[in-house]
């Protein structure tokens, strides 16, 4: 009878094969099918962000309208600001798939050029918002850095949630080796080493973690 | 740690081979799978019961070996092991009224059932040995149905399954919920000339193959196993009857279960260290037993370590996150915290254990039918979770235990 039986063993490892990858298939779908939400908005941010930077050019022509100007920058950063935590969410349950790190290097290149974009809109106007960049580690394996960045990122939410379009937050990793990123940390002589910071007005770099309300003595409303 | 999901994925593989392959064996099989081979042969046999301790128990265990209603029962004998309970006075007033039954006491204790059994070999002379133990109930008709199996020259022994007889307190029911999966799967391992004990409640031996591997292994904790491993070695058949079964008292409380797991598992080390020569030889002993008893250890024991890595970072990370949130003065949770991104692994260990809880519920389904009393479903999820927690601290207790050679049996 055993030697009717002993086809049990091979079968049942091709039947195995055969489930475990569909199982696997489901979950690159499901990986692929976030990835493509993701870029979805990153498109529509994108469209954004172009729009943004060529009202700036234009009014830069002749009479510039700065609240306008303004209140579509922070609105745009906003938004930005809420899809980049969708796309950790996604991130942090991603495990087949690579392309969300691209994304999320997609994701930085677009907050960079809304950092120039928003230095360029201060220039030109007398702005009402202050500017908050806050460069982290995103290739972060050392525990005891990824606790102190989690409790950085809230307490720039919370700040966020206080004083709402009085402060334009930009977060962006900053060793995602991207060539303008690095430009713009030498710019501020800051050094991988000194990550994270936050960085007002690009004049004032926060390197230690600070309570909330120490925090908000840099700003003026 | 970038290698975990590769863990948890080879984990997820080899849970969703074991069901298949038990899956197939038991739709190949399923219409004869409580059948049992009938026989002419007039096996005589005798009954070996091991008793130390065993003064509540013992009197109803010797009435159902007589009131089994095999007509060629030769003998039952017990052996008191020195017991310090009213063993052998219960026993002593049952031999006017069984003239079959016969009491050795032992002068001294014996330290383990294996030395106790063996005693009772020696005296034994029937065809076949029936041992059971002190505390199990053998059913109505269970030797009738489990003695045709002999009628094939290469079986040297036969199981059935083992049930519960307490199944009133919740940890009773858990076990309850596991005998009968347990049961089950010995039936399918038997397709595959696989069953790797015939447990001690009730096994039926070929007494010239038990005396020919020298009867039970005294220096073994859990000689059920090891005489069965010793059997397949030598090439003998096992067989399991689901035609019929075996109560026995199971442990009520944790500990006391804690107990007899650290003893299988013991037993269980024992066996693999006296037989790790034997691996990739002797047939199914070699190719299936042994290589699953060790991936089992090795599954059990990493998983243990990867439960107290993610455990110890779970931890720290909570400790940091913690010191650094009182430093900025952030609120440590928050209803984000409450919003979880489900990976697809999540998705897929959602789906195994459901299967897992199918799996459960269609075994107790088909046993049912035959043998069984009702259960509650509730239980079947515990039983799953719990036993799935607990198991790889019994193992690594039982390896502590094993390796200060603190192999004691009771």
């Amino acid at each position: 009878m055993f030697e009717s039986q002993k086809h049990t063993f091979w079968q049942a490892l091709l039947i195995t094969i055969v489930i475990f990858s569909m199982g696997i298939i489901f979950g690159v779908v499901l990986e692929n099918w976030r990835t493509n939400k993701v870029d979805n908005l990153y498109k529509y941010s994108e469209i954004d962000l172009l729009d943004v930077k060529l009202q700036s050019e234009i009014y830069s022509m002749g009479n510039f309208n700065c609240g306008k100007a303004v209140e579509k920058n922070i609105a745009f950063a906003d938004r930005v600001y809420e899809e980049a935590k969708q796309l950790e969410e996604y991130e942090k349950s991603s495990i087949l798939t690579q392309d969300l790190k691209i994304s999320h290097k997609k994701y930085d290149i677009l907050r960079t050029i809304l950092l120039l974009n928003s230095n360029k809109i201060k220039e030109q106007c007398n702005v009402s918002y202050q500017e908050v960049v806050y460069f982290y580690r995103y290739n972060n394996v050392d525990l005891n850095l990824k606790e102190e960045e989690r409790v950085f990122s809230r307490l720039l939410e919370e700040l966020k949630n206080d004083k709402g379009d009085k402060v334009l937050l930009i977060p962006i990793a900053a060793d995602n080796n991207i060539t303008s990123v690095d430009l713009i940390l030498d710019k501020y002589n800051i050094l991988q080493k000194d990550l994270p910071v936050i960085l007002i007005d690009g004049k004032i770099k926060i390197s230690e973690l600070k309570s909330i309300d120490d925090l908000k003595k840099y700003f003026s409303n | 740690m970038e290698f975990l999901p590769y863990v948890y994925l080879t984990y997820m593989f080899i849970s969703i081979y074991m069901l298949t392959f038990f899956l197939i064996l038991y739709f190949r099989n399923r219409n004869k799978f409580f059948d049992y081979p009938k026989t002419d042969k007039k096996y005589s046999v005798s009954f070996v019961v091991p008793a130390y301790n065993e003064g509540k128990s013992i009197e109803e265990s010797i009435k159902h070996i007589f009131n089994i209603g095999y007509p060629y029962l030769k003998e039952v004998i017990v052996v008191n092991d020195c017991s310090t309970d009213n063993t052998r006075e219960v026993v002593e007033s049952l031999l006017k009224k069984y003239p079959k039954l016969k009491l050795i006491n032992n002068p001294k204790n014996l330290g383990n059932a294996a030395r106790a059994q063996n005693v009772g070999l020696k005296q034994a002379t029937g065809e076949l040995v029936a041992v059971v133990d002190g505390d199990s109930f053998p059913a109505v008709g269970s030797i009738n149905k489990m003695a045709g199996y002999f009628d094939d020259p290469k079986v040297g022994a036969v199981t059935c399954p083992v049930l519960a007889r307490n199944q009133e307190h919740f940890w009773e029911k858990l076990q309850a919920i596991e005998y009968q999966a347990i049961s089950f799967g010995r039936k399918l391992l038997e397709y595959v000339d696989a069953i790797y004990v015939t447990p001690g409640p009730l096994a039926l031996y070929r007494r010239s193959a038990l005396l020919g591997i020298g009867g039970f292994d005294e220096n073994n904790i859990t000689q059920d196993i090891e005489a069965t491993w010793h059997l397949t070695a030598e090439g003998w058949n096992r067989k399991m009857c689901l035609a019929t079964h075996v109560t026995s008292n199971v442990p009520s409380k944790l500990k006391p279960w804690f107990i007899q797991r650290r003893r299988w598992n013991i037993g269980g080390l024992q066996c693999i260290s006296k037989y790790k020569k034997d691996i990739g030889r002797k047939g199914m002993l070699g190719l299936f037993i042994i290589p699953f008893f060790v991936i089992n250890l090795f599954l059990g024991l990493f998983g243990l370590g990867i439960f107290f890595y993610l455990s110890f970072t779970r931890v720290l990370s909570k400790y940091l996150y913690t010191r650094y949130s009182i430093t900025a003065g952030t609120p440590l949770v928050t209803l984000n915290d409450f919003y979880i991104t489900p990976s697809f692994l999540n998705y897929l260990g959602v789906i195994l254990f459901f299967v897992g809880l199918i799996y459960i519920l269609m075994i107790l389904s088909i046993m049912n039918e035959k043998i069984l009393r009702k259960e509650n479903i509730l239980n079947i999820p515990f039983y799953l979770i719990l036993y799935l927690i607990i198991y790889p601290f019994i193992m690594i207790n039982a390896i502590w235990h094993y390796a200060l050679k603190k192999q004691v049996w009771r």
